[in-house]
């Protein structure tokens, strides 16, 4: 580990207790206002938790999975996509809404530790911190698809989340950006140069893109309310971190060189 | 009302997956840069095309004639092969006419549909290039099996959503049934826990059945039994879990 990077125990602590911590505060706002203003910070949740899972891909994904990047990001949003509903069915069921999200990160953590055992012993993948880095995803994966949909919805009671998420469709969309904003940053900057700063900056750009598109589907629930303080959040985040990340290439860079305009046929001649 | 003929449809529907994923010519970055057999992308993009489109055709067919097995298994199969088609059909045109390759295949001297001779075509340095009519044919099974699969765990699902009470709802007038869209959320994701799991196992390219590599499939139908019977428990426990509805 080079020097000032974030270990994966700091990184989980961020990701785990901020992104539930997050999801928490917009929910019991926006049900103790009665509004959806407070939808946006349970888009930094899902942002908190983006910037977790990248860490754990980009960990697992430098062995080299041999299927490229996405893969696993795309297994562990199905993973997570089912112990979200599944978690907050439950909490349902048993009345206590609000240890739904809770149950929804046990509940990823066992897929993600059945997929974990299967590639390692079963399908027997050489990579030692297969079924850890599999569980760790599949956990910030659901926090990211609980994150979105609480932001989407408003709150994260099984029906809203039904109704105004799996219903209307806005889950495919959540899955689809959610995955891309996670697996993503490793994927646009791996290679021997690459840098843990400059890499957990690019998973914060996407993770305020993904913040947009849900910012974009709240609008449709909730309203202006909603919408606003997300759309603006989200572009101010992103414009923030890109130049940061921006920078950080230029600085990693050997060089930085202008190719100068496409040379014309005369030029060329 | 956790009924457990459904619960082995999923399985089934989870092993036919992976099974079929098996058979597409997934060609992966060497093959994006015409240097390998197969359709120029990773498995989780040709699944999620292929696959996807199985199951839209497989959704649509279910909410048109609620119920009907077959309709929707040879459906969501149909689709997800046309899907596949189309996409080693259109690759194989940029190969030819674009990158100037011939279509072969360097893991056998034979194609073994067309017997046409393959190894005075491959490039030196390269492992073939397109997807010749092996390849071609056996991705056409393989997303058909994978459709099929997709298909039978959609199908699983909507017929135990069908029965919660409240679910029969619609969001707004253009929606489809809660049962279709929860049906379609649980389905998508065992799909990819599948997809990625059969893709693990070929190390990340494969050209078809002749392949050496499609000797694994064994190990893949293991591990996608114990995968997707996890996701499809947890999958049913939905309905243990809502017994008066929402």
């Amino acid at each position: 580990m080079a020097e000032g990077e974030k270990s994966p125990r700091q990184l989980m602590a961020i990701g785990v207790l901020g992104g539930l911590i997050c999801i928490y505060i917009a929910h019991y706002l926006n049900s103790g206002t009665n509004s959806a203003w407070f939808s946006f910070i349970a888009a930094l949740g899902a942002i908190l938790a983006v910037y977790y899972g990248a860490n754990a891909v980009r960990r697992v994904a430098s062995y080299g999975l041999g299927t490229g990047v996405p893969s696993i990001a795309m297994l562990s949003f199905g993973a997570g996509q089912i112990a979200v509903l599944l978690g907050l069915a439950v909490a349902l069921n048993y009345n206590i809404v609000v240890a739904g999200p809770i149950i929804a990160l046990i509940l990823a953590a066992i897929i993600g530790l059945v997929n974990g055992v299967m590639a390692r012993r079963v399908i027997k993948m050489n990579i030692a911190i297969m079924e850890m880095s599999m569980m760790e995803i599949a956990m910030a994966a659901s926090l990211v698809i609980l994150g979105l949909s609480t932001a989407i919805a408003g709150s994260f009671t099984f029906n809203a989340i039904m109704s105004y998420v799996v219903a209307s469709g806005f889950i495919i969309a959540v899955f689809i950006v959610g995955a891309m904003a996670m697996f993503h940053p490793f994927n646009a900057c791996l290679g021997p140069d690459e840098r843990q700063l400059r890499t957990l900056n690019l998973a914060l750009s996407t993770g305020f893109i993904a913040m947009l598109v849900a910012g974009i589907a709240s609008g449709a629930i909730n309203g202006v309310q909603a919408a606003v303080p997300m759309l603006i959040v989200a572009i101010v985040g992103w414009l923030i971190y890109y130049m940061r990340f921006w920078a950080d290439t230029k600085v990693d860079a050997a060089a930085v060189l202008s190719t100068g305009l496409i040379p014309t046929e005369e030029e060329v001649a | 009302m956790f009924d457990l003929l459904l619960w082995v449809w999923i399985i089934l529907g989870g092993i036919l997956i992976g099974a079929g994923v098996h058979f597409i010519p997934v060609g992966g970055a060497p093959a994006a840069m015409s240097q390998a057999t197969g359709v120029g992308t990773g498995t989780t993009m040709l699944a999620a095309a292929s696959g996807l489109t199985g199951l839209i055709g497989a959704g649509s067919a279910y909410y048109l004639h609620p119920g009907d097995f077959a309709y929707t298994i040879v459906m969501g199969g149909v689709s997800a092969a046309l899907m596949l088609a189309i996409l080693a059909f259109i690759a194989n045109v940029m190969y030819v006419f674009g990158a100037g390759v011939p279509l072969a295949s360097a893991k056998v001297k034979y194609d073994p549909i067309t017997k046409w001779r393959q190894d005075l075509y491959v490039s030196r340095g390269t492992e073939g290039h397109g997807s010749p009519m092996v390849s071609f044919i056996s991705g056409i099974i393989g997303a058909f099996l994978a459709g099929v699969g997709g298909a039978l765990v959609y199908f699983a699902l909507a017929e135990t959503y069908k029965a919660i009470p409240g679910f029969s709802a619609t969001f707004g007038s253009y929606s489809a049934p809660y049962y279709v869209s929860l049906a379609a959320a649980f389905a998508i994701g065992i799909f990819f826990l599948n997809c990625v799991m059969a893709s693990y196992n070929i190390g990340g390219t494969i050209e078809g059945f002749h392949d050496p590599k499609f000797k694994r499939l064994p190990k893949s139908v293991v591990a996608s039994l114990v995968v997707s019977a996890v996701g499809g428990l947890f999958a049913l426990l939905i309905t243990v879990m809502l017994p008066g509805g929402i």
